[in-house]
């Protein structure tokens, strides 16, 4: 443990290190000339630290910035927070196949809670659809098709398996992240600190699950349709070039709430809870109704679980 | 060759050493840069948060069941003034619009022959339309265990904290409980639709 004097000279160091960096920065964009300029080159954002470096006045620092960023922007009031983990809860999701109608209610609840791009779109969740009758031989998850279109649902003859990111225990995505820019929380969210990624996509090519997308383009989120109510590792807005995917909706679950895809679901197909807790609903169907996990020969150990209810 | 002029090969040019401790001053840069950017993969659990939410668990509540058709009730509106007709038969003049689709069961095995307003359970004890869960669950009675524990049916709030959960007839029709199918939202573009400037309809795409 430093001294308290100690802590200070450290803090001062740090600031004036930190002022030294920006001044020359702001030289090096004087001297390249106005274009760079012009563009308004966000150098607080450019030595800002991977999250989990971070000190507590340090996130303080970046959560004020980005609310007030994002509220300028929106022309509205947006907070943006990073609210962590909870003691002793880690997460699972179920999800009730034989209810599931392929409504696909779910995806666009998902798009407007998390401020996915409309154009070009991006949508967490995908349906895919199967035949009954081919699932009898087991299902091959090439054969699922997303993009049905049928007057209404369910078609005859056919099931539905909504995917996302399976927030594995043993996730192939983490690992590969050059940038340390990916990871599993204690609470088992696989979150992803926007600013630390390079879009280098090695994690889309090792997830088995293709949960993770990429903005090739910059995404456009209407001011009328974003989610003022946002996580630093979630739903906030995300720029070109990086990687996004579903996160249990960090911003509700961390306050308690349930994901925004559960409360859309008409057939009531999907469930969430703590797994650590057993009187959870999750546990209950763990416990008492017949579950899988995707590719579980791959031994990622998925914590969403699909069942027979 | 005993001139005093340079080797060419040992030459070098003006500015040689700048150079030099430019490039190493880089390297130094570059080397430290990495080191201090690559984490461990593994989460730092000991970090402190900034906050840490916990909300208490509580009993969730249970919504009312939607309001009844007006058309319908009450259903002594109609009914005092008839004689009731215990006999099991198919409906001609009235509720022949309605879809019957609940096994064998007729009218009388749920409505009460002698008090219109009240559903009867099977040990002929009364219960008001609101409570129709428990005649319900008297036939279903695995899904009233996973409806207790948040498995069968819709809750919605908090997964920790206040939720509500919906009786049976807020989800089915109890004359034709199969859910009925809807009209899905569209499909996702392909993605040949979908450029980094932005979606391309089809036809566009084809042109």
């Amino acid at each position: 443990m430093s001294s308290p004097k100690q802590q200070e000279e450290r803090e001062v160091r740090g600031a004036s290190r930190r002022e030294f960096l920006k001044t020359a920065a702001t030289g090096a964009a004087a001297v390249m000339g106005a274009p760079g300029a012009a563009q308004a080159f966000d150098f607080e954002s450019f030595l800002q630290k991977n999250f989990r470096q971070m000190s507590d006045e340090e996130i303080d620092e970046v959560l004020d910035r980005l609310s007030r960023k994002y509220s300028k922007k929106y022309g509205k009031d947006v907070t943006v927070d990073a609210v962590g983990p909870m003691d002793d809860v880690v997460y699972g999701y179920g999800l009730d196949i034989s209810r599931c109608i392929g409504c696909r209610r779910c995806v666009y609840a998902c798009v407007e809670e998390n401020n996915q791009s409309r154009d070009p779109e991006i949508q967490w969740i995908r349906v895919l659809e199967f035949e009954r009758e081919a699932a009898t031989r087991g299902i091959d998850m090439e054969d699922g098709n997303p993009y049905y279109d049928h007057e209404t649902v369910p078609a005859e003859d056919k099931f539905y398996l909504p995917m996302a990111c399976m927030h594995c225990e043993d996730s192939p995505c983490t690992n590969v992240c050059p940038t340390g820019a990916t990871w599993s929380d204690p609470d088992g969210i696989v979150v992803i600190d926007y600013d630390w990624c390079i879009g280098c996509r090695y994690c889309m090519a090792a997830c088995p699950y293709g949960a993770r997308k990429f903005n090739w383009g910059e995404p456009n989120v209407s001011a009328e349709d974003i989610n003022p109510d946002m996580h630093l590792l979630g739903n906030r807005p995300r720029s070109r070039g990086v990687v996004e995917k579903c996160s249990f909706c960090i911003q509700r679950v961390r306050k308690g709430r349930y994901p925004a895809c559960l409360e859309a679901c008409p057939v009531g197909a999907r469930k969430f809870g703590n797994l650590l807790d057993p009187d959870s609903e999750i546990r209950y169907l763990l416990k008492h109704k017949r579950t899988f996990v995707l590719k579980s020969e791959l031994k990622t150990n998925p914590k969403f679980f699909y069942f027979y209810g | 060759m005993a001139s005093n002029s340079p080797d060419p090969e040992d030459y070098r040019p003006p500015g040689y050493q700048l150079v030099t401790w430019v490039i190493l001053g880089l390297a130094v840069v570059v080397v430290f840069g990495l080191t201090s950017i690559r984490t461990d993969h593994q989460p730092d659990t000991s970090r402190d948060y900034p906050s840490r939410p916990q909300l208490p668990d509580v009993e969730p509540v249970l919504l009312p069941p939607p309001p009844m058709d007006d058309e319908y009730f009450p259903c002594s509106d109609c009914h005092e003034d008839e004689p009731p007709n215990p006999i099991e038969r198919e409906l001609e003049d009235e509720h022949d619009e309605m879809d019957f689709e609940h096994g064998t069961l007729w009218c009388l095995d749920c409505h009460d022959l002698n008090d219109r307003e009240k559903l009867h359970l099977a040990d002929d004890a009364l219960v008001e339309f609101e409570d129709s869960w428990q005649l319900c669950t008297q036939c279903h009675g695995k899904k009233l265990a996973d409806w207790r524990a948040g498995v069968h049916g819709k809750r919605t709030g908090h997964w920790r904290g206040p939720k509500e959960y919906r009786a049976c007839v807020s989800c089915h029709n109890p004359h034709s409980p199969p859910f009925k199918p809807l009209a899905p939202e569209p499909p996702p573009l392909r993605p040949e639709n979908i450029t980094p400037n932005g979606n391309v309809r089809l036809e566009a795409a084809h042109e």
